[in-house]
């Protein structure tokens, strides 16, 4: 059982850092980025291409992957969201172009063959891959009956970490102040001074930074690596994670993320493999039952 | 013209390549033979969890067209292949079956690469009336029965692959009595054809060597995450850890398992038999058990010069996969060469190599080959181990019964 705690704590760690990215640009936003499953992944292929097929070091390649989906933030923000606020789209109309955006990536990475267009990018094609072993150090410790492959324990202090400086940067920065004020009120905000389109887009950055550094993680980890990583593994229970710990709480993600963790991997014991899939949903209509703003969050959102 | 030399015109056309056909020597008729082109297809997964077979089809199918057209084709025609990946998707596969059926013209066709396709594509290309040779599915009901439930044997589906139910318990035999295991945990993923297909024989087979399967352990293949699955497994301590899965997964499997600590044997199904998984293993996989169709090392002619050919031409190993597809094409173009082909009526050709390949009896890389009377592979089973290099050794050999 007590491994088992391991594994739940692990792959808690991966929900927990991609639901932190998605739950800030829902908290300042009010729109739901469903673009950042493809960003996870977009993460991890891109650090995979840069190791195997430019030979870089693991360390380069990965600053180079979330530097690639921090850009990839961009890109969501300048063609998916900022043409619709302009118009005053309702956020539904968003929803809708992130989807259409993750769906263009997945399938320019799917398109990655060799000598394809994307080539350059990817040449797997929809195959699954691992990175090649040795391209990180990758010891397992032995601990008590407990044994801790190395690329998993790293994943908890680099997730707490990063959530602990987004904390803080939230809430004591002049940054932070200003993508909050930017949550409560976009227009008030502009007409205190700030500029609310370059707010958004640091959050937008920022989030799918985070996104992009879960997906190598996920990568190194598991020893997983396909266009389809983020829409199979993370899309859906990112979504549960953040409604779970309450939408747009980052501590709410947090704990959100290593719960759902932990009840998967209980369920899977306890019931089997088939549950698994399941459990995040039934996790999602009990709290909305018992607890409608999740677990941290203060108000009900009306939207989405 | 009348009907007197219309028929007249038909006996000397029929004389002329009579003649012709004296010096051929295949049994074909060479001269309508000669300048025409065969076309043959295959279905297979390039990509997806098929994708670590796949490929090695593949290539192994088109070193078998090059040496054939090199040598002068059969009795003078040309083979064309067209390979169609499936993406290891049931639907795509069965698309592009009927693409290679209805609209290439196919004589015959390859494939596909898994099971879990076959179950469509194979039900297709018997009604389609078109030879269908599976050339790496290895599951339960391929042949004879490919509409099983329906128990009519299909008539234009053959395999070379070695099935499941004769591989797997040559293995867990052969390792029985080697090392009188008492306890094992099967690890089967359920949501594919092959992998629950090997699952069902582990279960059937274990009782009678003695082994206590202490516990079956399903996932889906989908699952990113096995380290619950696999800590299960580890923590009951059993002797042997069965795993029947597609792709990257018992490497997966094998890794988490050493890491936890357990020091166990790992048998399993024709999912461990490429390279591709030897190598993603690496030291974890080493001595990995399982029953293959074909083994590198054999030093019969047939198969020394296909591992010295494909080496040449892909400057790596071949793998079983490679030796079958490669087998494969090899079988229908001998059958192709005693069919008597028409080059004008598509189906008529279609039903004339079907009958032919019934009677394929050709020196292969996997032995002498020959179709049992259920169009099945009858072969030598190879017991061979990982060598924890992304290689194989031979442990055993075991005479087809």
């Amino acid at each position: 059982m007590d491994q088992q705690i391991v594994n739940a704590i692990f792959i808690g760690s991966i929900y927990a850092l991609f639901a932190v990215g998605y739950t800030l640009v829902f908290g300042i936003l009010d729109i739901l980025n469903l673009a950042h499953s493809a960003v996870f992944m977009l993460g991890a292929a891109t650090t995979y291409t840069l190791v195997v097929k430019y030979g870089q070091v693991f360390w380069v390649a990965s600053v180079v992957g979330i530097a690639a989906s921090a850009l990839m933030g961009l890109v969501i923000e300048h063609v998916c969201l900022r043409p619709l606020r302009r118009r005053q789209a309702p956020p539904i109309a968003a929803l809708i172009s992130t989807i259409g955006l993750a769906l263009i990536i997945v399938a320019a990475v799917e398109q990655g063959k060799q000598g394809s267009l994307f080539s350059w990018l990817w040449v797997d094609g929809a195959n699954s891959v691992a990175f090649p072993a040795g391209t990180i150090p990758n010891p397992t410790w032995h601990v008590a009956d407990l044994s801790l492959d190395a690329s998993k324990v790293v994943i908890i202090p680099v997730s707490i970490a990063l959530m602990l400086v987004l904390g803080y940067v939230m809430r004591y920065t002049q940054i932070g102040r200003g993508l909050r004020a930017v949550a409560e009120n976009p227009r008030a905000a502009r007409l205190m001074g700030l500029d609310v389109d370059r707010m958004i887009t640091l959050t937008l950055v920022i989030s799918s930074a985070l996104g992009g550094l879960a997906g190598i993680l996920f990568g190194v980890a598991l020893g997983d690596i396909s266009p389809y990583i983020g829409r199979d593994n993370v899309e859906v229970r990112g979504l549960a994670v953040i409604v779970l710990g309450g939408m747009g709480s980052i501590p709410g993600a947090v704990i959100g993320g290593y719960l759902l963790g932990l009840v998967e991997i209980l369920a899977v014991v306890t019931f089997g493999s088939s549950v698994r899939g399941g459990v995040a949903f039934a996790a999602l209509f009990l709290l909305l039952i018992l607890r409608p703003q999740g677990l941290f969050g203060t108000r009900l959102r009306e939207r989405i | 013209m009348n009907r007197t030399r219309l028929f007249g015109w038909l006996v000397a056309t029929l004389l002329v390549a009579a003649c012709g056909s004296t010096g051929g020597g295949g049994g074909g008729n060479a001269n309508s033979y000669s300048g025409k082109t065969i076309k043959f297809g295959a279905v297979l997964s390039i990509t997806g969890a098929g994708g670590v077979y796949g490929p090695q089809s593949r290539d192994g199918a088109k070193l078998a067209v090059k040496e054939i057209n090199a040598s002068g084709g059969v009795n003078g025609a040309q083979i064309e292949l067209t390979v169609e990946d499936d993406a290891s998707d049931k639907a795509q596969s069965q698309q592009k079956a009927q693409t290679l059926i209805t609209s290439n013209n196919v004589l015959a066709f390859l494939g596909p690469t898994l099971s879990n396709s076959a179950v469509a594509v194979h039900p297709l290309a018997e009604s389609l009336k078109t030879p269908v040779l599976a050339v790496s599915t290895t599951g339960i009901h391929i042949v004879p029965d490919c509409k099983f439930p329906e128990t009519t044997p299909c008539k234009y589906v053959f395999r070379d692959s070695l099935g499941e139910e004769t591989a797997i318990p040559a293995n867990i035999k052969a390792y029985a009595a080697d090392s009188h295991p008492k306890t094992g945990v099967l690890l089967v993923a359920q949501d594919d054809k092959f992998s629950s297909d090997g699952g069902t024989i582990v279960q059937k087979t274990v009782a009678q060597y003695n082994i206590d399967l202490l516990k079956t352990i399903p996932f889906s293949k989908n699952d990113a995450d096995l380290s619950p699955y696999v800590t299960q497994a580890v923590q009951l301590k059993p002797d042997v850890i069965f795993i029947t899965s597609l792709g990257g997964i018992p490497a997966k499997i094998m890794t988490a398992a050493r890491n936890q600590g357990w020091q166990g044997q790992f048998l399993g199904g024709n999912g461990f038999n490429t390279a591709t998984v030897s190598k993603q293993a690496g030291a974890a996989g080493t001595g990995a058990r399982s029953a293959s169709a074909w083994y590198i090392g054999n030093e019969f002619a047939s198969n020394k010069d296909f591992v010295t050919a494909y080496k040449n031409e892909y400057s790596k190993d071949p793998d079983q996969f490679a030796a079958q597809g490669y087998t494969g094409l090899k079988i229908l173009a001998d059958a192709a060469k005693r069919a008597n082909l028409t080059f004008t009526d598509t189906a008529g050709d279609r039903d004339k190599l079907r009958a032919a390949i019934e009677t394929v009896n050709i020196q292969s890389p996997l032995g002498p080959f020959q179709f049992t009377s259920s169009h099945d592979v009858k072969q030598t089973v190879w017991i061979i181990q990982m060598d924890g290099a992304g290689g194989f050794k031979l442990v055993h050999e075991v005479k087809a019964s």
